[in-house]
């Protein structure tokens, strides 16, 4: 065996011409395309004002904020209200915005009953936004898939999808 | 999570071990040589873990790891699909290069992963003077940034915002075949093996 020491090979994401990356946890109001790379268990919520040609992308990772203000995007509840703050609706919406959702899968097979996460972090989605009565109209969600997702806010809220399996979508 | 200069000598070192015997196992099961880089560690916001790991598919031999350590903790084999069906091939001595992943090469992989990360635990457990075990293994073949989210998720109490990450490479010149082998320690798992070095280190 040949021990050799290498300079770090860090797989970097490439960069893709205007797209903003949104990390875990965070979020973005924007009229230009936003991104979030392999949703797992997290989900993908993108608010779309179609009037204004702009909205906004969430990356959550869990349901429930307990309170905590330090991360709005990272969990639904404050993700939620730090979308539509940021996309300057503060009460109602007045049917002018609608939801788009997507990832909260369950990647793996053995480990499900630690796992159900997604499930979680879907559930929670849906009630905040029904209590906003904000429509969802159009979603991928759940199954065993990773997603990559990119939102196109000037381009009527398309969303593209490339998924773990090899196959692509757009919603 | 700040670490210390020499918390992060210690973990490295041990990482290296870890990984030495992995690449020893590799290198018997292939018959070839195993080029190893030195193991890095991250400590990487959870918003920034895009940049560490793509979303490029590949397959992932998963471990939860336990034994007389806080349990939590996950090792993994990430093998790049060009590379994964390498890897069976000179394996299993077949040659078809161009074709999916076939319930036969997940069964070698798996395996593969199995004796790599037994082995990689059985170095490291054996500097710290504890047990370390894995889980039965769950093969994902997928986006990698994707299966970690879902770790990451279980893994951290709500408050956390930091992921430790340990990551060698291993690779086959010869057959150009790429891997990496990721420990993704949980806080309370991390704070053991700490706690497990410094005794080491100071009984040396």
């Amino acid at each position: 065996m040949i021990l050799t020491a290498k300079a770090p090979a860090i797989q970097e994401t490439p960069p893709s011409e205007g797209v903003t990356f949104i990390g875990i946890g965070e979020f973005m109001v924007s009229t230009l395309p936003l991104s979030s790379i392999g949703l797992g268990s997290c989900i993908g919520l993108i608010l779309h004002d179609e009037g204004r040609k702009m909205g906004g992308l969430a990356h959550i990772m869990l349901p429930d904020s307990q309170g905590r203000t330090d991360r709005p995007g990272k969990y639904a509840d404050t993700a939620l209200v730090a979308l539509l703050e940021g996309m300057g609706c503060h009460g109602t919406t007045r049917g002018r915005i609608v939801a788009k959702l997507a990832g909260g899968a369950s990647m793996f097979a053995h480990f499900s009953e630690n796992f159900s996460i997604g499930d979680k972090n879907l559930q929670a989605v849906r009630i905040l936004l029904q209590e906003r009565s904000i429509p969802i109209v159009a979603e991928d969600v759940g199954g065993k898939v990773g997603r990559t997702i990119v939102y196109y806010p000037g381009s009527n809220g398309r969303i593209t999808i490339r998924r773990g399996d090899g196959s692509c979508g757009e919603i | 999570m700040e670490l210390t200069p020499i918390q992060k000598d210690a973990l490295q070192e041990m990482g290296n071990i870890g990984a030495a015997h992995a690449a020893t196992a590799l290198s018997t099961m292939l018959m070839t040589s195993i080029e190893m880089n030195v193991p890095e560690i991250f400590v990487v916001d959870i918003s920034k873990v895009h940049e560490f790991i793509s979303d490029d598919r590949a397959a992932m031999v998963l471990f939860q790891v336990s034994g007389d350590i806080s349990h939590g903790g996950f090792l993994l084999l990430h093998v790049p699909i060009p590379s994964a069906i390498r890897l069976v091939n000179v394996m299993l001595g077949q040659t078809d290069m161009d074709r999916e992943m076939s319930e036969m090469d997940q069964s070698a992989l798996i395996e593969i992963g199995n004796i790599m990360v037994s082995a990689f635990l059985d170095g490291t457990a054996g500097l710290l003077d504890t047990v370390m075990l894995p889980s039965p293994p769950d093969l994902v073949i997928d986006m990698p940034h994707a299966a970690l989210e879902v770790i990451i998720a279980t893994q951290l109490a709500e408050g956390v915002n930091e992921v430790v990450l340990f990551r060698t490479e291993l690779t086959s010149n010869e057959h150009s075949i790429e891997s990496n082998i990721i420990l993704l320690p949980n806080p309370p798992m991390l704070n053991d093996i700490i706690r497990m070095l410094e005794n080491v280190l100071s009984v040396a």
